[in-house]
């Protein structure tokens, strides 16, 4: 085997495109963690949206309108949740979970009813969001393949991650989210309506799920398949944990998953099992989550203990 | 014809069949201190959430500045000028003290927060009011006492003329106290109006300028200072004379029943990790442990009871090593223990007074033999306990969650002393329970004690260690600051220890323990 060839330059590439999708994913769950709602419809928001933005682009010819009616798509499938949790004081965990097989019907449906087909769909009619071309980087190999060619969506990732840490961390929204989720009844007790609030992360949420979604069918690729998603929209919820609901640490944790995952694609080309492969991701899935609440229960045991000395100076 | 800038008349408020104020009545004169004074469940924080716009009124009406207000909502009342000190303080742990007290009338610079003028703004009311606080710190690295001036200066943030301060001595010391009292003293000076709500009398007849007494939802009266003592608001507060104070039974100490020989253990926070105590406990006294909530009261008894584990030292009950032993196997050795929260350790409120007498029991015989309850001598032994330890209603088959707070603490208390065991502990037994209940569980804790059995009483309620210890440990920060006999402590010198100060000559013959 040669590990030249694995662990080469590309590879860096290669993880951001590879985590992309994961790390829509993982800022969609980042923004509702923030406000005490743990969104694991993400997966279903993001499916629904991958459907709707391959049949837009596909019948209007428009990667645009493909991205804004996925983005509606995602909104109204969180807005169900948001709904039922929130009016209607449903288990979260049990709503995402009707969504998400809600959103496996309903794009099962879709393929047959609008696009004629089963199981996957595919046609050059299909528009994909553009990759952005810049000619003067390709003189020089390395920096081609690292930074030439990103999928627009890719360098939007990017900015969303910093966009999010100004919103959370810098502006008054950001503050009274930030009390809505760790003590709502201090937050209410302000005068901030906290059910608004809520809706207005999950209305947040859809959209950045709908992006996820976009992406992964007409961006990272250009076609729909039946279950396409494969669980990346739960990986974006384990980034999001990994990194604590703090956008930085989730885009971390999603590039995590990036990486693992190209990895993956170049050990098959060495004869590795595929179904090996394929049980990459889901192993460090969980492998990631268990670091990182063993990494947790490690630290606030060692605060607590009355045998190690403060750090917090009194 | 009236300078009242609140007015509350003929208020009612029910939650589902419990009426919680039958007939309300209250009314604040700008620039006063008035003191909201009855038993717990008298209604008066029920009031003044009416008044806060948490809860709405069912009928009567509410006034403010002599202008009728309706559909009242927190937002609404403090934009009236309106501010609330809530008992449990409504303040975000991981937020830091400046973001607090921002929250919700944060200033802004474009489209950011404004921290600098924020932190200039906050130094104003420190310095007017002489309130020390530190704006860069999280909540959850602040004392308790330093939390509560957080929760004071958010309110004159957000712009308070008027203040409801819900129970706010509970968390401090007796010196704690005086240094509030100047506070609200300087803050009345310069024109707020201050409702306290409280029932230690002492220092509601310190602090107030006009009084009402509120009993079982209803108004009772409203009196000026000086036209009454502390004897005249106890009967009107409780509907008849009161007495709490115990005679102390003298009895004869025995072997030691509990020894704790330096003992460290992990707390939830910094100040309340337990940090090397030795204390013991000998047959026939009661060791009252005093000091502010949080000082590492509660993870002391759960370092002893078996529920925290002990990083160094030792645990011996009655000769045997109980150190690091499952709450179960020390339970079996003799340790008995009324938790702190009944609500979570010491009740299942799902379940019946009849499941949660028998719980400790169930595994006994007559009661169980191998997989099958004899429920007949279940009963026979609920009723028993019903009817001893005077529970109401006597019905065993009711969930424990509809009972009235005193009630359920009989429950544990009856459960725990029946248990009969070596060493009882009795962690805040009289915590939110009304006063003929506190006089009963008071009562029978001497009693227990008479049966020569070591009792730890860990109370907050600097009174009731005095009127039921026989010695006294003061805790503070996760140590102890000194063990004194009981006829030694008085408020002073206790208050002090509990600020982790140390005692002179003179204000103690006796100073034991690990100074």
């Amino acid at each position: 085997m040669n590990f030249d060839s694995i662990f080469d330059y590309t590879l860096i590439y290669a993880t951001i495109r590879a985590a992309t999708p994961i790390l829509f994913a993982a800022l969609a769950a980042a923004i509702t963690e923030q406000g005490d709602i743990t969104n694991i419809g993400t997966e279903g928001i993001m499916l629904t949206s991958a459907f709707a933005a391959v049949l837009v682009s596909y019948t209007t010819g428009s990667w645009i309108l493909a991205l804004i009616v996925s983005m509606i798509a995602g909104v109204l499938m969180a807005l169900i949740m948001a709904v039922a949790h929130i009016k209607y004081k449903a288990d979260i965990t049990a709503i995402g979970i009707a969504i998400n097989m809600l959103a496996l019907a309903i794009t099962k449906f879709g393929i047959k009813q609008f696009l004629g087909t089963t199981g996957s769909f595919t046609d050059p009619k299909i528009v994909g969001i553009p990759k952005i071309n810049i000619p003067f980087l390709e003189g020089n190999k390395y920096l081609n393949g690292i930074f030439n060619n990103w999928s627009l969506m890719e360098i939007f990732g990017i900015v969303m991650v910093l966009l999010l840490t100004f919103l959370l961390y810098r502006t008054v929204w950001g503050l009274r989210l930030r009390s809505v989720g760790r003590f709502p009844m201090a937050a209410e007790t302000a005068g901030i309506n906290v059910n608004r609030m809520k809706y207005q992360v999950m209305i947040i949420s859809g959209v950045l799920g709908g992006l996820a979604g976009a992406h992964l069918s007409i961006g990272y690729s250009q076609m729909f398949i039946e279950n396409m998603t494969n669980g990346r929209g739960f990986m974006g919820v384990a980034a999001m944990f990994f990194g604590g609901a703090n956008p930085a640490l989730a885009w971390v944790g999603s590039l995590l998953f990036g990486f693992v995952d190209s990895i993956g694609g170049r050990l098959q080309a060495y004869g590795w099992p595929s179904q090996f492969v394929l049980m990459l991701p889901y192993i460090i899935t969980i492998s990631v989550l268990a670091f990182s609440m063993w990494r947790k229960k490690r630290r606030e045991e060692k605060a607590k203990s009355s045998l190690t000395i403060a750090t917090v100076k009194n | 014809m009236n300078d009242y800038i609140v007015e509350m008349t003929n208020i009612t408020k029910s939650f589902g069949d419990v009426k919680a104020v039958v007939d309300g009545q209250f009314n604040l004169k700008k620039g006063e201190i008035h003191s909201l004074i009855g038993e717990n469940g008298a209604g008066k924080s029920t009031m003044m959430k009416m008044l806060y716009g948490i809860y709405p009124n069912d009928s009567g009406t509410i006034k403010i500045k002599g202008k009728e207000v309706q559909g009242l909502t927190p937002n609404i009342a403090i934009k009236d000028g309106i501010g609330m000190v809530h008992q449990e303080f409504m303040l975000v742990n991981e937020l830091t003290v400046l973001e607090n007290i921002i929250l919700g009338f944060e200033p802004t610079k474009n489209i950011t927060i404004d921290f600098d003028k924020a932190k200039k703004e906050i130094q104003k009311y420190i310095d007017t009011y002489n309130m020390d606080i530190q704006p860069g710190k999280k909540i959850n690295q602040i004392p308790l006492g330093e939390a509560q001036r957080v929760e004071i200066i958010k309110t004159l943030y957000r712009g308070a003329e008027i203040v409801i301060l819900d129970e706010p001595t509970a968390v401090l010391t007796p010196q704690e106290t005086v240094k509030f009292f100047e506070i609200l003293n300087s803050m009345k000076a310069d024109g707020k109006s201050i409702v306290f709500i409280s029932h230690k009398l002492k220092e509601v007849m310190e602090i107030s300028d006009r009084i009402t007494v509120m009993r079982d939802g209803q108004y009772m009266n409203t009196v000026n200072k000086e036209d009454t003592d502390i004897d005249e608001l106890a009967k009107l507060m409780v509907g008849r004379e009161v007495f709490l104070n115990v005679k102390k039974k003298d009895v004869v100490v025995g072997e030691t029943v509990l020894k704790i020989d330096n003992l460290w253990t992990s707390g939830e926070k910094e100040l309340s990790k337990i940090k090397g105590i030795s204390l013991d406990v000998k047959q026939g006294e009661i060791l009252g442990i005093a000091g502010i909530d949080g000082n590492g009261q509660s993870e002391l008894i759960e370092a002893i009871t078996g529920l925290r584990k002990v990083e160094k030292g030792k645990v011996i009950l009655d000769g045997e090593d109980i150190t690091n032993k499952s709450p179960l196997k020390i339970r079996k050795s003799g340790m008995t223990h009324i938790p702190e929260d009944r609500n979570i350790r010491g009740l299942n409120r799902k379940l019946s007074i009849k499941d949660n007498m028998i719980a400790v029991k169930i595994d006994k015989k007559p009661y169980s033999k191998g997989l099958v309850l004899n429920n007949k001598e279940i009963d026979s032994f609920t009723k028993d306990l019903i009817e001893r330890f005077d529970v109401r209603p006597t019905n065993p088959e009711i969930l424990t969650e509809a009972l009235s707070g005193g009630n359920a603490q009989k429950i544990v208390v009856a459960r725990e002393v029946d248990a009969d065991g070596k060493l009882l502990i009795a962690s805040q037994p009289t915590r939110g329970v009304d006063i003929g209940a506190i006089e009963s569980i008071r009562k029978i804790l001497n009693e227990v004690k008479a049966n020569g059995k070591g009792i730890i009483l860990v109370s907050a309620d600097l009174d009731e260690i005095l009127s039921l210890s026989d010695r006294i440990a003061v805790m503070y920060e996760g140590k102890i600051t000194g063990i004194l006999d009981a006829k030694n402590g008085n408020e002073n010198n206790i208050g002090l220890l509990m600020m982790g100060g140390k005692l002179g000559h003179n204000d103690s013959e006796d100073i034991g323990g690990n100074l």
